[in-house]
């Protein structure tokens, strides 16, 4: 039911409305369909008692007063007199004169004769009844409501038969009931218009009720709907004791406690991204140091004792994994806390594909499919790390040869598109897992569960791609020969601001990086080393 | 390389220190250490190193502000050392006059490598002179002067200098310029040039905020024209 309502009704305004209108209706018909219906009645009986009462007296006193009798002038007579009462009707006298020859008498021979009285009731007044205890008289006045034959003008007729010896005569009179029909007509219009009046109110009452009711609802909506938007401080002013009232303060306090907890989240976030971002910064003084003797030992292993040089191998090769490590991890928070910035630069996109490849003797591994004159806007670092980490897990995983095409494409929007495939003929990345092969220290295979890398460097393409706004996606190769295939796509120019405006923008950058400057001075001075103040340096060329 | 390069390294941390002053030693240069931005002004004044391996995490004055005061006097090569790659961190450093920079942990070798590039960008070549307007760039001795007067240059401003003007009304990439002046790799920083720039136009351009002879071309680098 309910549903249906709201199929056919679909606001809350208009299904008020409807119902405030249909019972306002109901009320207003009932009532006056009750009163018109016992006003007709009242008007009817009142004029038709009037009319007869006044008609079987006059009946009396004329034609009671012929002669026994009578010629048919003598009856013309009485039908004039009877009709000439302060009640308006027409009288019709018909009976038989002196000498047998029936005779009628009409007091207005055009408007009433004897064809408008209808033959039930000339039978019914012409019927003798035989007289007993319930019947005192042989005759009776009978009556009828009519319309005459064009059936607009509705007229009362009535007939009696005078009591008497021989042949009496019988007595009819037509009164015309027009003045009541027009008086209940215009009482129906009148009923009508206040039945439309109060349809009218009842729509209006309902649309202030609904205003009352739907204005809080929609101000609740709407603040649920910031609420939802992320604006947590939103608040309903709350004001009366009524439901709606009651409504918003529990509104209140669930966006309270809901704010609280989201603060709450948010500080232990930060705390541990801070926590993270800390201590990374500091393994890198010891690290620096370590990386530096590091080195020295490394040159000179061959002198070492053959006991210990396996040892010093070890610590070689895995102060570097750690070394790679934190420098993941540096990146990885410089993300996490929104710091890392875009260094642009107009560059070769095969050119830097061929330098990061060469870059770590990755030549022979790789087939490379890029045409050189490709220029394209973008941070060359951060497209080698993309690079680096994708091609490096390529032959990680999926051994060489790697093929790497570079094109570009239309995208949806319209704006060119940088893609690069990165395609390994491995065994694939199994499907359950592709979702995850962003994730953070997300290995794919469990039975390596120390890989030689560190388990960030897919994120921080991920990473790098974003910053840029691109994106990396994960696929296997459906053909034969299989295989992961990473593809990143990059917007064409579309990364960062446009292009300088020549010697404009670089004052407005040096401006920019002196501005900087001050502010990392006022840091320091507040005691802080910076971190609150590092964020949002745009490269401005 | 004529001579061992003699190097100052002013670094807070002991163990840091101790370590790259046994690698810095192994790879050939000689270095003397400092362990804190006043010592190392001492230093510098006392012993004329050829370079200068500067920590910006300094206790007492950083490194920046260390940076900017061999400045006012010295035109010498310093390079940056860096616990934050984060950028604004290398901006302020390029601003405040450092020559180019490494990101701790830093490894011996690249250190050297940049150290080295930035000994050879003083090396003397070609013997002729150019002239661009009032300036005046003379390869054999290795000085610029305009109307007249010597400008101080460092090294790698000469270098940047030198380089553009070889190919005069050419434009030069941001990438190339890093090649050629900074003997960096593909992966260069290109604000390294942005800001040598700037600083050059400080000393070579009439007015520094609307450059004659150093133009940008946008989109793709620098170029040195001869005012018209």
């Amino acid at each position: 039911m309910r549903g249906r309502l709201a199929g056919v009704l679909p606001t809350l305004r208009l299904r008020l409305v409807v119902v405030f209108a249909l019972v306002a209706l109901t009320a207003a018909v009932s009532a006056s369909g009750i009163a018109y219906w016992l006003n007709r009645d009242a008007v009817l009986t009142r004029t038709q008692n009037a009319a007869l009462n006044d008609f079987r007296k006059s009946m009396e006193d004329n034609a009671g007063s012929l002669p026994r009798r009578y010629d048919c002038r003598q009856l013309w007579d009485a039908a004039e007199k009877m009709a000439n009462t302060s009640q308006s009707y027409e009288v019709l006298l018909t009976g038989e004169d002196a000498r047998g020859a029936p005779c009628t008498a009409a007091s207005d021979q055009d408007a009433f004769t004897m064809e408008d009285v209808p033959g039930q009731l000339r039978s019914a007044v012409g019927k003798r009844r035989p007289v007993d205890t319930g019947n005192s008289y042989p005759y009776h006045l009978y009556w009828q409501r009519s319309a005459d034959g064009g059936g607009s003008e509705p007229f009362l007729v009535g007939g009696a038969k005078m009591i008497g010896e021989g042949p009496t005569p019988s007595g009819f009179m037509r009164k015309s009931l027009g003045p009541e029909r027009d008086d209940l007509n215009s009482l129906a219009w009148s009923l009508g218009i206040a039945t439309g009046v109060a349809l009218l109110g009842a729509m209006l009452l309902a649309q202030a009720a609904a205003s009352t009711v739907l204005r809080p609802v929609r101000r609740l909506g709407d603040a649920a709907r910031r609420l939802g938007e992320g604006k947590l401080d939103t608040r309903l002013k709350v004001s009366g004791t009524d439901e709606l009232a009651e409504l918003s303060r529990t509104f209140n306090r669930t966006a309270e406690s809901l704010e609280n907890r989201v603060a709450d989240l948010s500080a232990r976030e930060e705390s541990s991204r801070r926590f993270v971002a800390d201590m990374s910064h500091e393994l890198r003084t010891p690290m620096t140091a370590i990386s530096a003797v590091t080195e020295v030992l490394e040159e000179e292993q061959e002198n070492l004792d053959p006991m210990i040089a396996p040892a010093v191998q070890i610590v070689v090769s895995e102060t570097r994994r750690l070394n790679d490590l934190v420098e993941n991890l540096m990146e990885v928070t410089r993300f996490d806390a929104g710091t890392a910035n875009l260094v642009l630069d107009h560059v070769d996109v095969a050119d830097q594909v061929t330098a990061c490849i060469d870059a770590r003797a990755w030549l022979d591994a790789v087939e490379l499919d890029a045409d050189r004159g490709l220029m394209v806007r973008l941070d060359p670092r951060r497209l080698d790390v993309i690079l680096a980490n994708l091609i490096g897990n390529a032959l990680k995983h999926g051994g060489s040869p790697v093929r790497i095409s570079v094109r570009t494409e239309e995208s949806p929007s319209g704006a060119g598109e940088l893609v690069i495939e990165v395609a390994d003929r491995g065994p694939g990345i199994p499907e359950e897992k592709l979702p995850h092969v962003f994730d953070r220290f997300f290995k794919a295979s469990a039975s390596r569960p120390r890989s030689e890398g560190s388990g960030l460097g897919l994120s921080i393409a991920q990473e790098n791609a974003h910053i840029h706004g691109g994106s990396i996606s994960a696929r296997n190769d459906p053909s034969p020969e299989g295989g992961a295939v990473f593809t990143l796509r990059l917007p064409r120019g579309s990364a960062g601001p446009a292009p300088g405006e020549g010697e404009a923008d670089e004052e407005a950058e040096a401006a920019a990086a002196r501005e900087e400057d001050d502010r990392r001075a006022r840091g320091r001075a507040e005691g802080e080393d910076g971190k609150g103040d590092r964020g949002g340096r745009r490269d401005g060329r | 390389m004529a001579r061992v390069p003699f190097l100052l390294l002013i670094e807070d941390d002991d163990a840091v220190r101790t370590a790259l002053e046994m690698g810095l030693t192994r790879q050939g240069h000689r270095v003397v250490t400092a362990a804190s931005g006043e010592d190392g002004l001492k230093l510098l004044r006392e012993q004329r190193p050829d370079l200068i391996v500067l920590d910006v995490m300094l206790p007492g004055i950083d490194g920046f502000e260390v940076c900017r005061r061999i400045r006012r006097t010295d035109q010498l090569p310093i390079i940056l050392l860096t616990a934050r790659s984060d950028d604004i961190d290398v901006v302020v450093g390029l601003e405040s006059g450092a020559d180019d920079y490494v990101v701790k942990p830093v490894q011996g070798r690249v250190l050297d490598a940049r150290i080295r590039a930035v000994m050879r960008r003083g090396e003397r070549e070609s013997n002729d002179a150019a002239t661009f307007g009032s300036l005046v760039i003379d390869r054999s001795a290795m000085t610029v002067t305009k109307n007249g007067e010597d400008l101080q240059l460092t090294p790698t401003e000469l270098r940047l200098l030198l380089e553009l003007s070889r190919r005069p009304g050419q434009a030069l990439s941001r990438q190339q310029l890093l090649r050629l002046v900074w003997e960096h790799d593909y992966l260069g920083d290109s604000r390294l040039v942005d800001a040598c720039v700037q600083r050059l136009r400080a000393k070579v351009e009439d007015v520094p905020s609307s450059p004659t002879l150093i133009r940008t071309v946008r989109g793709v680098g620098y170029r040195l024209d001869a005012p018209q």
